[in-house]
């Protein structure tokens, strides 16, 4: 199904492909040094990169004790005037350190050494939607990202197990508060029409009874840990896809995945994000059949997607909308500059429409075109027009400054002096892609009515267009 | 002499050629896009003789309540004790219900809503749903956005097809406004399908950033224009069928088609959007709130003749599965405050008779309360329809709360129905056309 793509035709436009897909993008450089190994070592470079986790060391939370300390001082607080105070600590401290960690996983998606983890960790985070809006606990989102960063490369049954006890997950499909005699239905329905099935693969009954398997899973709110709690778990026969017996919750999920059909729902997931918004039927069967053929290692099986053909297919390079994460990282990185400040970052990541942490609800981002809106189109125009000129009025005023950008390393003198020259240095780091002849021509047309040799205004000037284009929305 | 409709088509083709493209790409104009217009213009006069507009014909506001709004606490069904047995720590008081009749009444906190049926402009669609219901969110939304049956997959929204079929006079800014940073489904057409914002001052391209701000302005605009070779190289992304994860439009035409077209759609729309912003203010106060700022927007961009016949807001939050009863307070307090607001303004500016508003909400919620004191997700629901034109009542029939579908309330009137009755009695448009199938009017106008 997935025959190799050939070494001779390994260039910087296909390694270029790899670094976008497989990882945030990076500069003319680092896609050099993956033209020279190959794309077999290339590949091997994003599934086996090593990381020094140490690096990331977890952000400053509000810890569940402190949490839970806070909540008591509330419920005990002499006075409403008292109570209004802690209340107002509690939601001040929530808030900001909402904002750490959000600058905390961004700024690892920005620097880190393994970009195909944390691509494929954002990849689970809309898979597995949960919104800090519900949870409102930024210490347990924290730990939900390093469980999905864990199992991101890893078996997914491992990670489906993994987040019926995630504690995020707990509260934002309410299955804490599923019992014996009350069963909830929301986490039971998901784990089957998002996270593993699809919608018409089971059936309400199905829903019911595994529902009745998923009981008893609670947080402790003084570790922030999962814990069993076997009195409000219901023990009898449950009946789910055609088979009796007093299933456990992870039968439930081991029953789920020996269905051809999750190979097939993952399957085409990995596709679409990594690879092309409509696959064929033969795709997804390819796909599927890597999983299941590779006991549903994730890792093994993109590495198989990034060393095929159809990876590389004129079709699919060049050919998918940029998310609003990878296209703010691969503007930074392309720019050499750091990310803007934690609060620019939030709002315009509001407004494109991804903000990590906060799906807009439990399906997660429906991505491809619907980043795309008339409104989001030009606040990605104004976006660069920010990153590169630093005028933070462009996106509603505030005191926000952007580092400087190298012009040197980006423009180096010896390209000042002519058009071409000139133009085919800065596309390349702007698009990783050949320019089409019109554009070509209408750049050149620029640069000819500009004197030489550029300046840096006009080096700018330049990239402001080209990032302000539909082009520049693809990857 | 050109008789109006000329003069109207010349207008268009002139605004495009100049205020968009800008003059001196005039001649360059894809010839695609050159066709797409005129052949929109031609249809539009040819089938009504003159083309009607948001500045002077009748306007339609869709609200979604997105999540599943509890339809059984909001109209609520006081006079009958199931409703007490059935949410013993979740049920209003008798006491503080607004009634409407000695069955059902208003929630304690939609006193606005309450004055506005009291003045003759509030009417009210009992046991609104479909057959075979839905308790998925993104199922049941679907449903609603695209007027489907539940057993059917179809892509385009039903405010999609009414553009497409009835209202092509117009370039993509004129069609219908989402205010949010997504475009509805329900405005899914394979045509220029209108234009989705949040905030209009920054809804605009700022080429003041550059250094020599004319000339990249010159140039940005000249690199989005669309070209017919990515017109022709297209049919990469068509074809594709709605399957499980079908979630984004997906329209027809290549993905760097697309980005044209909204580029084009952006650049148009931007204009006038903000002329119309600029110069109007609200003369009423609207709640602090994302649906405040959303409806008053809305009266901004009709007061100001904005020629959009379709908007389509939102409030979210509805999907009260635990303790439900505060935060349902809250988003009924917003719903009434927000929807008062919004009348008072049009009365201010003599708009109030043109404009109806229908709220929907995916689905109601079940009949018994959750363990957490909430509700799961449920099937039928009332929705309101609120505007000078519409008829003050209850319309259909409260479904019974002992007879029940697998817990849930049996819908009595179809939404679709709901539709019809506002494509054909409100906009004048051919429901069948847009819905496919002829559905009963009801008598809400």
């Amino acid at each position: 199904m997935f025959s190799p793509f050939p070494d001779k035709l390994w260039d910087r436009k296909m390694a270029a492909h790899l670094l976008n897909r497989a990882g945030f993008g990076g500069t003319p450089s680092e896609i050099d040094t993956l033209v020279a190994m190959g794309p077999e070592k290339a590949v091997n470079s994003f599934i086996h990169a090593d990381e020094d986790g140490d690096l990331y060391p977890r952000p400053e939370l509000l810890m569940p004790d402190q949490m839970a300390e806070l909540r008591r001082r509330e419920k005990n607080a002499p006075t409403e005037e008292v109570r209004q105070e802690v209340r107002k600590e509690l939601n001040q401290r929530r808030y900001s350190t909402m904002l750490d960690l959000r600058l905390w996983w961004l700024n690892r998606m920005r620097y880190t050494a393994a970009p195909l983890l944390e691509k494929a960790t954002l990849f689970w985070h809309g898979h597995f939607a949960t919104s800090n809006q519900k949870v409102d606990d930024p210490y347990l989102m924290w730990v939900q990202n390093e469980t999905l960063r864990r199992y991101a490369l890893g078996k997914f049954p491992d990670m489906l197990k993994a987040m019926s006890r995630d504690p995020a997950m707990i509260r934002w499909l309410d299955l804490g508060q599923s019992r014996k005699d009350h069963p909830n239905e929301n986490f039971a329905r998901e784990v089957m029409e998002l996270f593993s099935l699809g919608e018409g693969h089971y059936t309400e009954k199905d829903i019911q009874e595994s529902a009745r398997a998923f009981t008893g899973y609670r947080i402790n709110y003084e570790t922030g840990n999962f814990h069993f709690q076997q009195k409000d778990y219901d023990p009898r026969d449950k009946t789910f896809f055609g088979k009796t017996a007093p299933f456990t919750g992870d039968e439930i999920i081991d029953a789920i995945v020996a269905q051809p059909q999750c190979a097939r729902f993952i399957g085409r997931k990995l596709w679409v994000f990594f690879v092309s918004s409509t696959p064929s039927d033969e795709i997804v069967d390819g796909v599927a059949e890597l999983l299941l053929s590779n006991g549903y290692d994730i890792g093994i099986t993109l590495s198989k997607i990034f060393r095929s053909a159809a990876f590389y297919s004129p079709k699919v390079v060049h050919h998918q909308i940029k998310g609003p994460v990878q296209w703010i990282m691969q503007a930074t990185k392309a720019l050499e500059i750091p990310l803007p400040d934690a609060r620019v970052l939030e709002n315009s990541l509001a407004s494109l429409g991804q903000i990590v942490f906060a799906p807009p609800n439990v399906k997660g981002w429906d991505g491809g075109r619907a980043w795309i809106s008339a409104s989001s189109l030009l606040y990605r125009y104004n976006m660069a027009a920010f990153l590169l000129s630093g005028k933070a009025r462009i996106l509603g005023g505030g005191n926000a400054k952007t580092a400087t950008i190298p012009l040197e390393t980006i423009a180096p003198s010896s390209v000042r002096g002519i058009s071409d020259q000139l133009l085919d240095t800065v596309a390349f780091r702007v698009f990783n892609f050949p320019l089409p002849p019109k554009d070509r021509a209408t750049y050149l047309t620029y640069l000819e009515k500009q004197s030489t040799p550029y300046s840096d205004d006009t080096v700018r000037d330049l990239m402001q267009i080209m990032m302000s284009t539909p082009d520049y929305q693809l990857t | 002499m050109k008789s109006p409709k000329e003069q109207s088509l010349h207008t268009r083709r002139d605004f495009l050629r100049t205020s968009v493209l800008g003059g001196a790409l005039a001649s360059t104009v894809p010839l695609f896009l050159e066709k797409t217009f005129l052949c929109m213009d031609t249809m539009a006069a040819s089938s009504t003789g003159q083309i009607t507009t948001g500045k002077d014909g009748t306007i339609l506001v869709v609200l979604q309540l997105a999540g599943g709004n509890d339809g059984i606490n909001t109209l609520v069904p006081y006079g009958d004790d199931a409703y007490y047995k059935a949410r013993p720590s979740i049920a209003l008081p008798k006491t503080e219900i607004l009634r409407i009749n000695d069955y059902a009444g208003l929630h304690p906190k939609l006193t606005g809503m309450h004055d506005l049926y009291s003045q003759g402009h509030l009417g009210m669609v009992q046991g609104v749903g479909y057959p075979n219901p839905n308790r998925s969110h993104f199922r049941s939304t679907e449903i609603w956005q695209t007027a489907s049956d539940a057993e059917k997959n179809e892509s385009l929204g039903w405010l999609g097809r009414y553009f497409d079929n009835c209202c092509q006079g117009s370039d993509p800014s004129s069609v219908g406004v989402a205010i949010g940073g997504q475009t509805p489904q329900a405005f899914a057409s394979p045509s220029p399908k209108g234009v989705a914002f949040s905030n209009p001052e920054q809804f605009r391209y700022m080429s003041e950033a550059a250094s020599d701000p004319s000339s990249a302005d010159m140039f940005m605009r000249q690199m989005n224009q669309p070209t017919d070779a990515a017109h022709s190289s297209s049919s990469e992304n068509s074809g594709g069928s709605i399957g499980m994860l079908s979630g984004p439009v997906e329209t027809e035409g290549s993905t760097v088609e697309f980005l044209q077209r909204t580029a084009l759609g952006a650049e148009m729309s931007s204009d006038k959007i903000l002329a119309i912003t600029r110069k109007t203010k609200s003369t009423v106060n609207y709640p602090q709130s994302q649906l405040g700022n959303s409806l008053n927007l809305v009266s901004r961009l009709i007061a100001g003749g904005l020629p959009t016949r379709v908007y389509y807001v939102s409030q979210g939050g509805f999907d009260t599965h635990a303790n439900q009863l505060p935060s349902h307070e809250r988003l009924m307090n917003d719903l009434s405050m927000a929807t008062s607001a919004f009348a008072q303004d049009l009365k201010a500016q003599g708009n109030f008779n043109r404009v109806l508003m229908i709220s929907f909400s995916e689905f109601g919620r079940r009949v018994s309360q959750n363990a957490s004191s909430g509700t799961d997700h449920g099937a039928a629901a009332p929705l309101f329809v609120m505007g000078g034109g519409v008829k003050p009542g209850l319309y259909g029939a409260y479904p019974s709360l002992t007879d029940l579908h697998d817990g849930d309330l049996k819908f009595s009137t179809d939404f679709r129905s709901v539709y019809a009755t506002a494509l054909e009695k409100w906009l004048g448009a051919p429901s069948e056309l847009v819905l496919g199938k002829k559905y009963p009017l009801l008598p809400f106008i």
